[in-house]
Parts: structure tokens; C-alpha cells; sequence
């Protein structure tokens, strides 16, 4: 009685990773469209189909779909980035050592201070980027901030703007001290790409901040709103 | 450029968990003395047949006795019975006044609209009139037109509703409702499966039987008296928390004479929003078929409600079996007792729960009653909630001995939780929890996780193909401290593909994995080459799941793709055993896909929860399937049993994890619903702390939640 109903059920498209599913096939699903998506995790969702399908792809990315709340789309586009920067840090891990990168530095200008502690410090490179990525992850994902993930208090969404800045830094120094990773790294994820046209487009760091040449920095969308 | 402010530094503030419980009690095994029987002598002596009679006499005191405590046993369940029909009666009449007031909302609705567009009073309608006695007119208003009631009006209303609900954490409390909700449904729907396959899965299967026999004999009338009160508490506690809950509604533009209907009005809507519009509809419709008062208004005001719940289709079809299940068993129920007419049958199904609807697994108050047969049963509640991961938590691993946890998630990362180091969430009832120590070595999902025996390694697999080995910082660490790359002992590589999951084997250290590659590989993670054997079959396809037979050494049980489970033998790998699904043709079944194999601690039981919602039960012995039952209202995803053996626990993409007394006929315990969908997943492990009373699930809402 039971199963002729639900052998109806699996026709549908269910979207999930199964045990066994394998990389290639991991997160393959058809794309849905934003209107038909209805769990409280939209727009993470939408983020991710898009950039699973062309991560080069900036203007497409940030293109806000109709009616969505501009301070959740930033923030689940910033824990995006804050997720995926994981990936950098991984690499980094290999080859930046205290030893040799004493200090969170990018150009000769600026050192860093690590803000994740009681009283900032001068944290060695390594560690600023883990301390940054692992502060980011707890401010993103704190009750006090951000309890949901549906709508967000506008001075919570003015918290953004800070994590932007210091997770910049792992951009700019893994291309300034270690740009073969940076390279092999940005050639698979675009990410710094996105991220510069990201917090340029909202407004959320100053041009003078951005550092790391892009490739295509000229044409920056919706610079003119900004 | 000097940053200014500290990020969110950790503040540990106050050392919370002081509650300790007893996890789980063991059964005890009542003695089951037999008693010897007559010797057979082949001459009668007088002594001889003294002894003979004296003997027999016995036997049938012992026999007297047995059917005294049958007969107690089944008057205190017509006592449950009759108590629970009471309850459910006036639950019955409870929503059917709900109804009415909703009906009645509608019509003040469209006066007021009647009224702001012709700027008269609408002909017919007396405004004066009471909701009752408005109820019982319904027949007359029936031919009340419709047309004012347009579309756009719908989604107008609508819209504010949602506000409503969004003001008042609506989805919070539908998880609740939701969970109340279901729980019953699916104890009464094994109930009746466990009809159609042998329950036989153990000797302690009689023996368990035998001592509730005597828990029923001794004190029958006081459970049910007992049941009856906590009924009524509970409908107490329902009224008075939905009053509290909708006091702050009450100047809400609806016009209402009555905001204490207000209230009632409002508690049905809200409980039964979006997600659970569908279950009302269904209940309603079960009521209302029933009741001869039923007209065409009613059913418009159903409709209106439905069209609500539209886009939920899918979730529908889920509910309408399980409430054809529940019919199933309520009308064995009315048979057995032989009180119920079939009106009641029908229209009782499953309100039962509603009672129950606000005893929130949220709220700290120590409600021991949730379930009303066991009063000393444990339940569970939701303490800490670990947020901090970006993505899916994948996997769970609990420390052996200490308060830690560790969490894996497709953000690339593990994460170390020292329950004991809290910060205080804003509702007192749960705690967050900040991570320790966050693991990065993996590039991609993490997707498994296994504790060592010493609690001194952690092993990870991921999407990348690798495993590896790490080295747990001391739960005590500094979250900001300096990185220290000694703490990824090793990797393990040797699969090529994703590993989605690790087991490892308590006595001998080793880790077994199981792998997309379509192979099962045996490691010993200490030694200079790790790697020991690899595993694979030629017929089933791609392992799922693996898992060490845990009664014996040298066995694993790997699941297929192919839905076949099979056990093999470490040494040599070949296949032993072979465990098929019951009524599959040798062909693959992609709906019964297994998502996980566990095998039981101490009994030759392996157990696997299948995408079909269905676990089922199989004996590592002969292969023979022992039990199965639906499980969950979609895929079952995961599997944990207590140290002990006596608990099964399993998380559903229905997003609710289920306890299971494995010993007492595999009844539904505790239900708790406890993450929240992206994409079409919820609830992706679930784990039993080894040596303290937590369990934990983790979800696609990139959370992970301790209960205890
Ligand atoms: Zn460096
Ligand atoms: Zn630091």
C-alpha cells in the first residue's frame, strides 16, 4: 500500500549526494529556477548552482534575482567566499610557515594585526589567515549577529564590511608571497575575481584596498551604483 | 591600516552542562523458570502420585497465574484505550470548534471587505452572532456567494500571515508541531508491520514480553489514571502556552469579538503554515467527512486553506500513507476495544498528538511525559547548537570519554566542540557552543568521520579521495592559538575517488573505508604501510556504507549501490554472506538504495536505512531479513545504536532524527525534529556519545545539535 505511492515519489528530481555518489557526479543535479526553490536556504543554494555551473561567470553571480533582500544576498555571498577561501588556506598551509612569514604582510606597506585576540597581535602570516577564516566563521554564524539566515538586522549587515577587509588580506598575501599557489588557486575558483567585484559592486571596502590586480579591472559592474 | 576591534573573540564564558542522566537503562531479562515436568514412573506408588497431583497442581497454579496477569494486562490496556479515545475526543471537539472559528474569521473578513467596497453591510449576515451559534447555521449561510473573494485577496492574506508567523519564529514552532505530529503516525504504522514480518529478532523477544507482563499486573489502574491526568495536563499546557504565544497578536486587524477564539483561531493556522498546511488539510478533511454538519462553506474555507499548502504536493503523498497506515491500525484499535463506532475511528486519526503540540523539544522545562507507557524513559532535548560551519555538516564523531565532539562539513573543514566550554545563547534553554579547533588539510567536502578507540586520532574522509589521520589537539586549546601541522598525523591515500565512509574496528585499531572508486579498502592506520586489503564486488556495484561486524572479529558488512548487502571475511575478502531486501528479484532497486550499514555491539544484527524510509533488520548469522518498518517519512540517511545495544537512533531527510527501543519491539521512543532542508537533504549523520548521555545530529542547515 505503501510503495505505489512512493515509487511515484522518485521520479522526481531529488537533489542530493548519496553515499557512493562520486566526485564527478557530486552536486550534478539539473538546475532549479530561484522562484522554485523553496527552502529557507534559498539563496545559498542559487549561489552555489551558479557558480557550480561557470564560476568566471561575475556578472551572473551577482546579479541579484527580483524581490531578494540585499543584506542576506551579501552575507551568504561573503560565506561563500569565507568558505571557499578554506580552500586557499589549505594550499597556503604547505608553504607558508612562521618561519618564513613572520608577519601578515602584503606589500611592504602594511602589517597586519591579527584581530581575532583579547588585544590585537602580530600573528604570523599562517596563523592570521587561519585566525581570520575561523573568526569569520564564528561572527557569520553567531546568534547575536546573525540568528537567521532569512532576514538580517541592517546593523548586523554593516559587520560585513570589516570581514571583507580582513579576509582580503589572504588574497593579497598569498599573491604578493606565494603567487604560484595564488595562481593555481585563482585559475580553478576565480575567486579573488569575484570577491574584488563583490565588495566593489556593494560598497563594501575602498578601491584603494584592492590590490591584487584582476584581469579584466577595467569593467568593474555596477561600480557606478556603488 | 590597524584593525580596530577583535573579531569575535572567544569568550568562554561559564562552564554549563551539569546535567547528567542515565542514558539507558538495561532491560532486565526476567527469569523465564520453567517448570519440570511430571517424571514418568512405572509403578504407582502413593507417594508417587501424592507427588504426582502436587505437581500438576502446581502447573496449574503457574498457568492460573500466567492468565491472571494476561488479564490484567489487557484490562489496563483497555483503560490506555478508553483513556486515549477520551483524549482524543475532546481534541476532536476541540478542532471542530477551531474550525468553526476559522469559518467564522472568514466571514468577518469578507463582511469587512463587502463593506469597504459597496460601503454597506453585506444583506444577509448577522453581525452580532456568536461563533457557535454561527456554527450551527451553518446550512443557511451555505449559499453565501462567494465572488468577493478574489485571488489577490488570497495572496494579500497570505502574505500578512507569513509576516505573522515570521514575527513569531514560526518555523521553530512547525518543527515542533511537525514532530508531534509525525511521531505517532509512524509508531502506530510499525505497529501493524510488525504483524506481517516475524518480530522474532531475539531470544530476549519473549523474555521482554514477560516482564512488562508483570509491569502490567503490577499496577494497571494507576497507569491509567496516570495516562488520563497527563492527557489533560498536556491540553492544559497546550492552551496556556498557545495563549502566551499569540497574546501579542491579539490588536492583529482582524476583527474579532472574542480574542480568546483569536487566539484558538490563530494557533491552527500557525501550526499548519506552508509546510504543515498539508496535515491540517488532511486532518480537517477526516473531521469534516465525518461530521454530518459539514456543508459547503466548511469546505470552502478548506480549499482556500489548501491552496495554501499548494507546492507541497510532494510532502503530501508522504503524509496520505502514513494516514492510511494510522487508519489502518486506529480501526484494529477500535476492534479491540469494541467501543468505538467508526465515526470516532475516522475522525481521531492522528489528534491525538495535537495535545502534545507545545511541548516543544526546545524548552527545558523537564517534561518527562512525552511519553505516557514508560514514566522513568529519558528524553531527550536539544542543549547545544553548533553553528559555525558554512555548509552541510556532514558527519559526527563523539570523544570516547570526554565532552567533545567533532564535526565534518562540505565547507573542507572539521571542527572541534568541547561541550563544556559554552557561550550563552540568547534563549536560555539551548547553549552555543563555539568550535576549538577548526581542521583544514582536505580540498573538498568532508564527508565522513571516525573516532579511535583511545580518542587520541580522528579520521576523515573526503570528496577528494583522501583519508586523514589527525592527531585531536587537547580539548582545552586556545581557538586562536598558533597552527601546529603536527596535528594531521598522516593521509592515507590510496582511493580515487570520494570516501564516504569509516569504520573502525575497537579491538584491533583498524579502520576500514569505503570508497566511490568501488572499493572498500582496510588500513592500519599506526603502521608503515597502511594499507592491508582491498574489497570490492564484481555484481553489487559501488559500497555505501561499510561498517566492522562488531560480535566478531574479522568481518565486515559493506552495502552496494545494488541495495545487497554483503558481509566479507577481512582475511581473505571473499564474500560469506549476503543480505537481500525482502521481495527484490535479484534486479537493482534504485528505491531502496541503502544510505547506511551499522551493525549491532552485541547481537548478530545489522541494521540499514534505506532511501525507501524503510531500516531494516538482518541476522549476520544466516542473512535472513528480521525485521523491517518505515522508518521516516522520506530517505533514512543514518544510523547510531547506543554502547549498549538497547537504542537505535536514525536521522531522516524528513528532518527529524527517531529514537528506537531496539529490545521492546522497535517502537518509536522519541522523535525530534532538528535541522532544516537545502536541496532536497536534512539530517545527514547522527551519533550516541560512547560514554555520556548525548546524542547529536548534523544537518544541510550547516548546523550540528547536541541533546541530551
Ligand atoms: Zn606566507
Ligand atoms: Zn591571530
Amino acid at each position: 500500500m505503501v510503495m505505489e505511492a512512493q515509487s511515484q515519489q522518485t521520479q522526481q528530481i531529488l537533489r542530493r549526494n548519496r553515499p557512493g555518489t562520486s566526485a564527478k557526479e557530486f552536486c550534478q543535479w539539473p538546475d532549479e529556477n530561484f522562484e522554485e526553490m523553496d527552502s529557507t536556504l534559498v539563496v545559498q543554494q542559487y549561489i552555489q548552482q551558479l557558480i557550480r555551473k561557470d564560476p568566471s561567470n561575475v556578472e551572473k553571480l551577482l546579479t541579484m534575482p527580483d524581490g531578494q533582500d540585499e543584506g542576506v544576498w551579501k552575507y551568504e555571498h561573503l560565506r561563500q567566499f569565507c568558505m571557499e577561501l578554506n580552500g586557499l588556506a589549505v594550499k597556503l598551509q604547505t608553504q607558508c610557515f612562521p618561519a618564513t612569514c613572520t608577519q601578515m604582510t602584503a606589500t611592504e606597506q602594511w602589517i597586519f594585526l591579527c584581530a581575532a585576540h583579547k588585544t590585537p597581535k602580530e600573528c604570523p602570516a599562517i596563523d592570521y589567515t587561519r585566525h581570520t577564516l575561523d573568526g569569520a566563521a564564528c561572527l557569520l554564524n553567531s546568534n547575536k549577529y546573525f540568528p537567521s539566515r532569512v532576514s538580517i538586522k541592517e546593523s548586523s549587515v554593516l559587520k560585513l564590511g570589516s570581514v571583507c577587509r580582513r579576509v582580503y588580506r589572504i588574497f593579497s598575501h598569498a599573491y604578493f608571497h606565494h603567487r604560484r599557489i595564488f595562481n593555481e588557486f585563482e585559475e580553478q575558483t576565480f575567486l579573488c575575481l569575484r570577491f574584488t567585484h563583490f565588495v566593489t559592486k556593494y560598497n563594501l571596502m575602498s578601491k584603494d584596498n584592492l590590490i591584487v590586480p584582476i584581469s579584466d579591472a577595467g569593467e568593474i559592474p555596477g561600480e557606478s551604483e556603488a | 591600516m590597524m584593525d580596530e576591534n577583535s573579531l569575535n573573540g572567544a569568550q568562554n564564558v561559564g562552564v554549563g552542562q551539569s546535567r547528567v542522566n542515565n542514558a539507558v537503562t538495561g532491560d532486565k531479562i526476567a527469569d523465564d523458570a520453567s517448570n519440570g515436568n511430571a517424571q514418568t514412573v512405572p509403578q504407582y506408588t502413593i507417594p508417587g502420585i501424592l507427588h504426582f497431583i502436587e505437581h500438576e497442581w502446581q502447573r496449574f497454579q503457574a498457568e492460573r497465574s500466567q492468565w491472571d496477569t494476561d488479564r490484567a494486562e489487557l484490562q489496563s490496556k483497555i483503560a490506555v484505550l478508553l483513556g486515549e479515545r477520551k483524549g482524543l475526543q475532546t481534541t476532536h471537539s476541540d478542532l471542530i470548534r477551531r474550525i468553526k472559528m476559522l469559518e467564522y474569521a472568514l466571514r468577518q473578513e469578507r463582511i469587512k471587505f463587502h463593506r469597504l467596497k459597496f460601503g454597506c453591510d453585506p444583506p444577509t449576515v448577522d453581525l452580532t452572532q456568536s461563533p457557535d451559534e454561527q456554527g450551527l447555521e451553518l446550512n443557511a449561510d451555505a449559499e453565501y456567494p462567494y465572488s468577493p473573494v478574489t485571488n489577490q485577496m488570497w495572496e494579500r492574506g497570505r502574505a500578512r500571515l507569513q509576516n505573522y508567523l515570521k514575527e513569531i519564529g514560526w518555523t521553530e514552532t512547525i518543527i515542533d508541531v511537525r514532530s508531534k505530529c509525525t511521531r505517532n503516525l509512524l509508531k502506530l504504522g510499525n505497529a501493524e508491520q510488525e504483524e506481517n514480518i516475524s518480530p522474532n529478532v531475539n531470544g530476549t523477544e519473549t523474555n521482554n514480553k514477560r516482564a512488562s507482563e508483570s509491569q502490567g499486573r503490577d499496577q494497571p489502574a494507576k497507569k491509567s489514571q496516570q495516562q488520563q491526568a497527563m492527557a489533560d495536563a498536556l491540553l492544559l499546557d497546550t492552551e496556556a502556552a498557545v495563549m502566551s504565544s499569540f497574546a501579542f497578536l491579539e490588536p492583529a486587524d482582524v476583527e474579532m469579538d472574542d480574542e480568546d477564539y483569536m487566539g484558538d483561531d490563530m494557533d491552527l493556522v500557525t501550526g499548519s503554515s506552508d509546510s504543515d498546511m498539508k496535515q491540517l488539510k488532511l486532518k480537517t478533511k477526516g473531521v469534516i467527512v465525518n461530521d454530518d454538519d459539514a456543508d459547503a462553506e466548511a469546505e470552502e474555507v478548506l480549499n482556500d486553506l489548501n491552496r495554501l499548502a499548494e507546492g507541497e504536493d510532494a510532502n503530501m503523498n508522504m503524509v496520505v500513507n502514513n494516514q492510511r497506515i494510522n487508519e489502518g491500525s486506529m480501526k484494529r484499535r477500535g476492534v479491540m476495544t469494541g467501543l468505538v463506532g467508526d465515526e470516532e475511528v475516522d475522525s481521531s486519526l492522528g489528534l491525538g498528538e495535537l495535545a502534545e503540540l507545545t511541548v516543544t523539544n526546545e524548552s527545558e522545562s523537564t517534561y518527562d511525559v512525552n511519553n505516557s507507557k514508560e514514566s522513568y524513559r529519558k528524553t531527550w532535548n536539544a542543549k547545544y547548537t553548533l553553528r559555525s560551519h558554512f555548509d552541510c555538516v556532514r558527519a559526527l564523531a563523539f570523544h570516547p570519554k570526554e565532552s567533545v565532539l567533532i564535526t565534518g562539513s562540505e565547507d573542507h573543514t572539521l571542527k572541534l566542540w568541547n561541550l563544556q566550554k559554552t557561550v550563552p545563547a540568547k534563549k536560555s534553554a539551548s547553549l552555543d557552543v563555539e568550535p576549538l579547533y577548526t581542521f583544514r588539510a582536505h580540498n573538498g567536502p568532508v564527508l565522513c568521520l571516525a573516532m579511535s578507540s583511545s580518542g587520541e586520532q580522528c579520521y576523515s574522509g573526503g570528496l577528494d579521495g583522501v583519508i586523514n589521520c589527525w592527531n585531536l589537539p587537547n580539548s582545552n586549546i586556545d581557538p586562536y592559538d598558533s597552527y601546529d601541522p603536527e596535528v594531521l598525523k598522516c593521509s592515507l591515500e590510496g582511493h580515487t575517488d570520494a570516501v564516504w565512509r569509516l569504520a573502525v574496528n575497537h579491538t584491533k585499531g583498524n579502520l576500514v573505508s569505503a570508497s566511490a572508486d568501488g572499493t572498500v579498502k582496510l588500513w592500519s592506520p599506526q603502521s608503515k604501510i597502511p594499507l592491508l586489503n582491498t574489497y570490492s564486488s564484481d555484481t553489487e556495484g559501488i559500497p555505501t556504507s561499510v561498517d566492522f561486524v562488531r560480535d566478531e572479529t574479522d568481518k565486515i558488512v559493506v552495502s552496494y549501490k545494488s541495495a545487497v548487502s554483503i558481509i566479507h571475511d577481512v582475511e581473505t575478502g571473499k564474500p560469506i554472506l549476503k543480505l537481500t531486501p525482502n521481495g527484490m528479484s535479484g534486479a537493482t532497486d534504485p528505491t531502496k538504495y541503502i544510505n547506511r550499514i551499522i551493525s549491532h555491539p552485541t547481537m548478530p544484527i545489522i541494521i540499514t536505512a534505506h532511501e525507501d524510509r524503510w531500516i531494516r533488520f538482518y541476522d549476520a548469522n544466516d542473512g535472513t531479513l528480521l525485521h523491517a518498518m518505515v522508518a521516516h517519512l522520506d530517505a533514512v540517511t543514518s544510523l547510531a545504536i547506543d554502547v549498549h545495544g538497547l537504542y537505535l537512533l536514525s536521522g531522516s531527510h524528513d528532518c527529524s532524527i527517531r529514537l528506537w527501543n531496539i529490545a521492546n519491539k522497535k517502537t518509536c521512543v522519541q522523535e525530534i525534529t532538528a535541522h532544516r532542508k537545502k536541496f532536497e537533504e536534512s539530517i545527514l549523520d547522527v551519533a550516541f556519545h560512547p560514554s555520556k548521555p548525548f546524542i547529536a545530529s548534523a544537518g544541510a542547515d550547516a548546523i550540528a545539535k547536541v541533546f541530551v
